[in-house]
């Protein structure tokens, strides 16, 4: 009989404990599943014809709302060539947004991603939507919020690569906020 | 030293639409033959921290900080075999779905027998024996000749039993139940907890009892951690949690707990929904909700607090019962009016009721 701890499913590396299957991520089901299209993307295709397929955009519905209230934004972002691809990431998260440079508008880190790459996966033709919000305030501390003043703001989107602006992975509006 | 010490557990999973702080600077302790419940909403975090303690999140998920030591041992630091040694063996866990978490294709038996056979070293015919004795023991009748049964020969409450069974074959320390009950009617639930303290009894077996239902942890727990967005708000003894609940989302679990000779004639629920872990709202995660909830809570998140000094408990655990809500530093202006309304014997915990004003 097989047992569970026989196979590779369980598989972990002792240098990192916590360092999953490499093979999640990349084995997941394809579009055509006689072959995996996206790890023949890598092969056939440079980094940089993938960064050039992607492209991000954030729009608001309004440009202007009042202060304290929730500032809606979507982040769509699309591969237009038509084969999957994968846009290697600095780290397992995969996009940020920021407001006014401020990475989910804290002053202080948010999350405290592994220093290990990422991959982010688009099918064929994909769009990706994402909805956020941003509630008028900039995190101050581990435990403190203060409210955002009436005045512009810059709220940008982008995948989270190196140079992501110049690769086109980045897009960004504004918003002013006003006293009602 | 605790038989089990989590320390500032963060664990977080990285999704496209964000990062999900699952478990966020959890810290608690459980003593040896101790019985502690941890109780919330689904999506609390109760799960993966359960999970974490066996070194069993898998991706897109990573304990990102924070210590777990088993017997002083970090956990964390283990190396793979060391973990496997420890996992079924002195720290079990008896999974939420025992459909799922049996394997279809092998007998009921052989699952036990594996763990007692890897474990504890027995040939074929010892473990086939301790196995049919711990089926027997968990009230799985005439257990020889179920032992060749498949899962889906078993019922709901027998499966159940079984994942006991292989969660208890090797004598385990620390005993780890997620929602063992969930999937399972009223009567057999009750057989199951009754089951699950007698074994503990038995075997001095430290339990970790997760659920979101406060009558299960009632009746089994001695401590509480209630857990709201992944992140611990009110930690007590069973008693006073009940007697004396400190943290407004808490008496919202009490309040909504259904009451025989109840006059209301809707149960009272707490309003919305647990937050999107991905967007959490700022100051305290609860402040959506709260009834309380004033302009300060919007804008700080409250630690846990000593109730009775307003000062951070830390990982302090000589402190018995905290709170992570603002009242306690005297911040709020309006306070806390709910009022405990007890109901019947005051030995009773399950009789008492809280209501919000």
């Amino acid at each position: 009989m097989r047992r569970i701890y026989e196979s590779e499913a369980l598989h972990r590396d002792d240098e990192d404990a916590f360092s999953p299957s490499e093979s999640d991520r990349r084995e997941r089901p394809q579009a055509f599943r006689w072959v995996n299209v996206s790890r023949l993307s890598r092969l056939l295709f440079p980094r940089r014809l993938r960064t050039w397929a992607v492209s991000v955009r954030i729009g608001t519905p309004r440009e202007e709302y009042p202060v304290g209230a929730r500032v809606p934004f979507r982040i769509t972002m699309k591969n237009s060539l038509p084969i999957p691809v994968e846009v290697p990431t600095a780290s397992p998260v995969l996009w940020t947004w920021t407001v006014d440079g401020h990475r989910e508008a804290s002053h202080v880190p948010v999350a405290d991603p592994p220093d290990t790459e990422g991959a982010f996966r688009f099918d064929r033709g994909e769009y990706k939507r994402f909805s956020k919000r941003w509630n008028g305030l900039f995190r101050v501390s581990e435990t403190e919020w203060e409210r955002a003043g009436p005045g512009t703001y810059t709220i940008g989107a982008g995948l989270n690569v190196p140079e992501a602006e110049r690769k086109g992975l980045y897009d960004e509006t504004t918003v002013t906020l006003v006293r009602e | 030293m605790a038989l089990l010490e989590v320390e500032n557990l963060t664990v977080e999973f990285y999704t496209e639409d964000g990062v999900v702080t699952a478990a966020d600077g959890l810290s608690y302790q459980i003593e040896r033959g101790e019985k502690f419940g941890v109780v919330g909403e689904s999506g609390a975090g109760k799960s993966v921290t359960a999970l974490s303690l066996m070194r069993l999140i898998d991706s897109p998920g990573r304990i990102t900080s924070g210590e777990i030591r088993f017997k002083g041992e970090n956990v964390l630091e283990m190396t793979e075999p060391e973990v496997r040694s420890i996992r079924g063996n002195e720290m079990a866990m008896v999974f939420q779905d025992a459909q799922t978490a049996l394997n279809p294709v092998y007998t009921v038996g052989e699952q036990v027998a594996e763990a007692v056979r890897h474990h504890l070293g027995y040939d074929d015919e010892e473990a086939r024996a301790r196995t049919i004795r711990l089926l027997d023991t968990v009230g799985i009748p005439d257990a020889e000749a179920r032992y060749s049964d498949y899962p889906h020969e078993f019922s709901g409450g027998m499966q159940q039993r079984a994942v006991i069974a292989m969660a208890l074959s090797c004598e385990p320390d620390l005993l780890i139940c997620d929602e063992p009950t969930t999937a399972l009617d009223v009567t057999i639930e009750a057989k199951i907890l009754d089951l699950i303290e007698e074994l503990a009894d038995e075997f001095d077996t430290a339990v970790q009892l997760i659920t979101h239902d406060l009558g299960v942890i009632a009746q089994v727990c001695d401590r509480v951690m209630v857990m709201y967005a992944g992140k611990p708000v009110e930690k007590a003894p069973v008693e006073e949690l009940y007697y004396d609940p400190k943290h407004p989302y808490t008496v919202g679990l009490m309040s909504s707990i259904p009451r025989v000779g109840d006059t209301r004639s809707r149960l009272q629920t707490i309003p919305g929904t647990m937050p999107d872990l991905v967007e959490l709202p700022p100051g305290c995660s609860f402040h959506p909700r709260c009834p309380y909830a004033e302009e300060a809570c919007t804008l700080e998140e409250p630690p846990l607090l000593d109730p009775e000094t307003g000062e951070p408990v830390g990982t302090d655990p000589s402190v018995e019962h905290s709170a992570a809500c603002l009242e306690y530093t005297g911040v709020l202006t309006e306070g806390l009016t709910y009022e405990i309304d007890v109901v019947g014997e005051t030995d009773e915990p399950l009789t008492r009721r809280a209501e919000g004003n």
